[in-house]
């Protein structure tokens, strides 16, 4: 008993250094576009952890250490939800995240639960078609107009959260959606052209952009969601798209190329490199960027 | 009926008055036709009420008919209602998992003894040929927005006999403030890295040679732990526990007091965006403990304390592991040992015994494709110094301090299935080299399982 209560003794000394008011929020965010998004909004009150760059693939990434120390300061958790971190971040969170971010609380945001979602499964699932999310493809980013969408419920978070600041987010918000609305337009004109082309996949991770461009997906490299290409498979892939008129092979920067090059050499479809998130290149510096880089890339290859 | 009842009484009522306004003939007339246009007026009424209460009472067979004939439509239309009701139902069920794990194993040696040490039954090697393993069966769920609850219930055999055994039954808080953490119930504790692990989660078939000695597979005990993860830019978190002291390296707790106690410190972060790492002290007393080990035919009484250190790194280019990377881990065991050792296969009687023993281990996995993984691993153990009274028993290590030293290849078709095959060569006392081979699978049905770290 004795011992007990010096643990606890132990550990309430070490703990009673509460920090009450923020001096800036710490925001976790499980991919960099929701980092940037809040970024957006917060400008220089948040501070912004990102889990993952672009080049990582958010699904299989571990709860590693300086996850821990992340989740431990966090006053928001910014995800993307539908599954997509569930290898980790419950791990997190459970052990190292405070009342306020826990599911269904102000500090606990998954954008996949704000939008409408593509390929939600209605009938029969199960794992012998992949390594699907039944809750719909939680790759919702990639339409700007549920980036406008979360904008919003996040000012809302950050204003619930962090009420004396609420002007400057309130600004921030009215100033990023007149800029936002403009640029969707401009996109959209842009890519009136794109309209009705076919791209091969190498994850369905597109789904939303395709769906905003009015784009189609010919065939994915991934024999199923989550299993890598096979040989086989590529095969079957390649006379699917031979004699098509396919527009290109998007691969993201945390995907393998090599099943894409290997069909791109065979078909003559060239491979686009997408950055796929804020990153995910050199220009894709912001959430503007991203798109407009989208846009170029995939009219590029048209 | 009872409004028609009484109409009728009131009416009747009336009548039976008019016989009492007698007089002459005319004024009889009179009133005989009054009476008779009050009859009248009075019918009349009562048969519109008669009506109404009819058409009432249509209406409400009307109602009960449509209310009749509704139902078997919705009952029809519910289909999706019900079924609907029941992902409810189910949402509310524990997340289950079940771990299929199954090997085929050939020795070339016969026995398989740890020179100088007594252990448990999970540190030995299994039986050759084909076999299932272990079975796992877990369930958890949140319970509320406070706590957590899981069960991890093993099913495996034994000589023969199928052995149900609780690995885990804990609840947990998911809550607390201040980067805090209570777990009670059984648990695998914390200590060291391999051993909150589940051993299916494990890069390699078998445990070290390390935690199968000093800790028989996994330290898991019944108890409380609490941690807290600090609130330092590097990650850094310290915990520890109290426990009846009934598992290995415990054992004969009698339940009065606290058998045994853990508490660990660790810190950890990443280098840049390819690496990350992290590093623990830990240790594990057992006070006055009873242990039974060599199938029961050693007994240590005694305190234990037992001291890990443990290491991990993982990289993988541009931080990425989904396609590539290579995880080192190492820990090195010390255990400490105050009380008195029985050998009865030896005979020896309980002889006092003060003295150390430790171990270590190291491996490495390379993952050189998303499905394809190759791996090392070493381990080492030295026995301590032999009293006189234990020449000759378990406990004498014949000058040899037990090694393996092993590799395997494994292969990864989704997150749930993963197929492996290993080769071993032990030489767990003097001159006894066991080439062991395992070709294994582990697959997981249900419940998504955790990265952990």
């Amino acid at each position: 008993m004795r011992k007990l209560l010096f643990l606890i003794a132990g550990l309430g000394v070490l703990l009673a250094s509460p920090s009450s008011a923020f001096a800036r929020m710490n925001v976790f965010a499980c991919s960099p576009e929701w980092g940037a998004l809040t970024k957006e909004i917060g400008g220089d009150l948040v501070d912004i952890k990102s889990a993952t760059n672009a080049k990582q693939d958010v699904h299989h990434l571990r709860a590693k250490p300086s996850l821990l120390a992340a989740m431990r300061k966090a006053d928001l958790v910014f995800c993307t939800g539908a599954s997509l971190e569930i290898g980790w971040l419950p791990i997190l969170i459970k052990k190292a995240g405070g009342p306020n971010v826990q599911p269904e609380t102000i500090g606990w945001l998954m954008a996949s639960d704000y939008v409408e979602k593509l390929d939600v499964m209605t009938e029969h699932v199960d794992r012998s078609m992949g390594h699907i999310h039944p809750e719909g493809n939680p790759h919702v980013h990639l339409d700007p107009r549920n980036i406008s969408v979360l904008a919003d419920i996040v000012t809302e978070r950050l204003i619930l959260i962090d009420s004396t600041n609420a002007t400057t987010y309130q600004n921030n918000l009215k100033a990023f959606q007149a800029k936002w609305k403009t640029l969707i337009r401009k996109w959209e004109v842009n890519a009136q052209t794109l309209r009705g082309q076919k791209v091969v996949v190498y994850h369905n991770a597109w789904a939303y952009l395709l769906k905003w461009l009015g784009m189609g997906v010919i065939a994915s490299l991934e024999p199923k969601p989550g299993i890598p290409p096979t040989v086989s498979h590529l095969e079957t892939v390649l006379v699917r798209v031979q004699g098509k008129n396919v527009t290109a092979i998007l691969v993201a920067p945390f995907e393998n190329e090599k099943a894409a090059e290997w069909l791109s050499g065979k078909s003559g479809i060239p491979v686009v490199h997408m950055p796929f998130t804020v990153g995910g290149n050199e220009k894709s510096k912001d959430l503007p960027a991203l798109f407009e880089e989208t846009i170029l890339l995939l009219k590029g290859s048209s | 009926m009872s409004k028609k009842l009484l109409l009728a009484a009131s009416v009747a009522a009336i009548l039976s008055t008019s016989p009492a306004i007698a007089a002459d003939d005319v004024n009889l007339q009179t009133l005989q036709a009054e009476i008779q246009a009050m009859r009248n007026a009075y019918e009349s009424k009562i048969e519109q009420l008669e009506q109404k209460v009819e058409t009432l009472s249509a209406q409400q067979n009307k109602t009960a008919a449509k209310v009749a004939a509704t139902e078997p439509a919705a009952g029809r239309s519910s289909i999706p209602a019900t079924s609907e009701r029941r992902i409810n139902d189910n949402s509310f069920n524990p997340e289950i998992g079940v771990i299929l794990n199954g090997q085929y194993q050939t020795f070339s040696e016969d026995s398989s003894e740890f020179a100088g040490f007594a252990v448990g039954e999970e540190a030995e090697r299994g039986s050759e040929g084909f076999g299932i393993g272990e079975t796992e069966l877990n369930l958890s769920a949140n319970v509320d927005n406070l706590f957590r609850g899981s069960a991890t219930i093993a099913l495996h055999e034994h000589e023969g006999k199928t052995e149900v055994e609780i690995e885990e039954a804990y609840v947990e808080t998911t809550s607390l403030p201040y980067g805090l953490q209570a777990k009670a119930g059984r648990f695998f504790s914390e200590l060291g890295y391999l051993n909150s692990h589940h051993s299916h989660a494990d890069d390699f078939a078998d445990r070290p040679l390390t935690n199968r000695a000093f800790l028989n597979g996994n330290y898991g005990d019944d108890g409380v732990q609490i941690s807290a993860v600090l609130p330092t830019d590097i990650y850094s978190e310290i915990g520890g526990g109290v426990y009846r002291g009934d598992d290995f390296p415990g054992g004969g707790a009698d339940g009065n007091d606290i058998g045994s106690w853990t508490a660990y410190g660790r810190v950890g972060g990443d280098i840049g965006d390819n690496t990350s790492w992290r590093l623990g002290l830990s240790t594990l007393q057992v006070e006055g403990g009873e242990r039974s080990a060599n199938e029961d035919m050693v007994v240590f009484d005694g305190d234990s304390g037992l001291y890990i250190t443990d290491a991990r790194a993982v990289y993988a280019p541009t931080g990425n592991n989904a396609e590539q990377e290579i995880i080192l881990q190492g820990e090195y065991f010390y255990r400490d040992e105050n009380g008195t050792y029985d050998d009865m296969d030896a005979g020896t009687g309980a002889v006092a015994y003060d003295d150390n023993q430790s171990g270590w281990y190291a491996q490495g996995v390379y993952k050189f494709h998303p499905k394809w993984r190759v791996g090392a691993r070493y381990s080492q153990l030295y026995a301590g110094d032999v009293p006189a009274g234990l020449a000759g028993s378990a406990l004498d290590d014949s000058d040899h301090n037990p090694w393996a030293a092993t590799a395997m290849v494994d292969w990864t078709n989704s997150e749930f299935s993963r197929a492996r095959v290993q080769f071993n060569r032990e030489e767990l006392s003097d001159g006894k080299e066991d080439d062991q081979f395992i070709l294994q699978y582990v697959m997981s049905l249900g419940a998504h399982g955790a990265h952990a770290y």
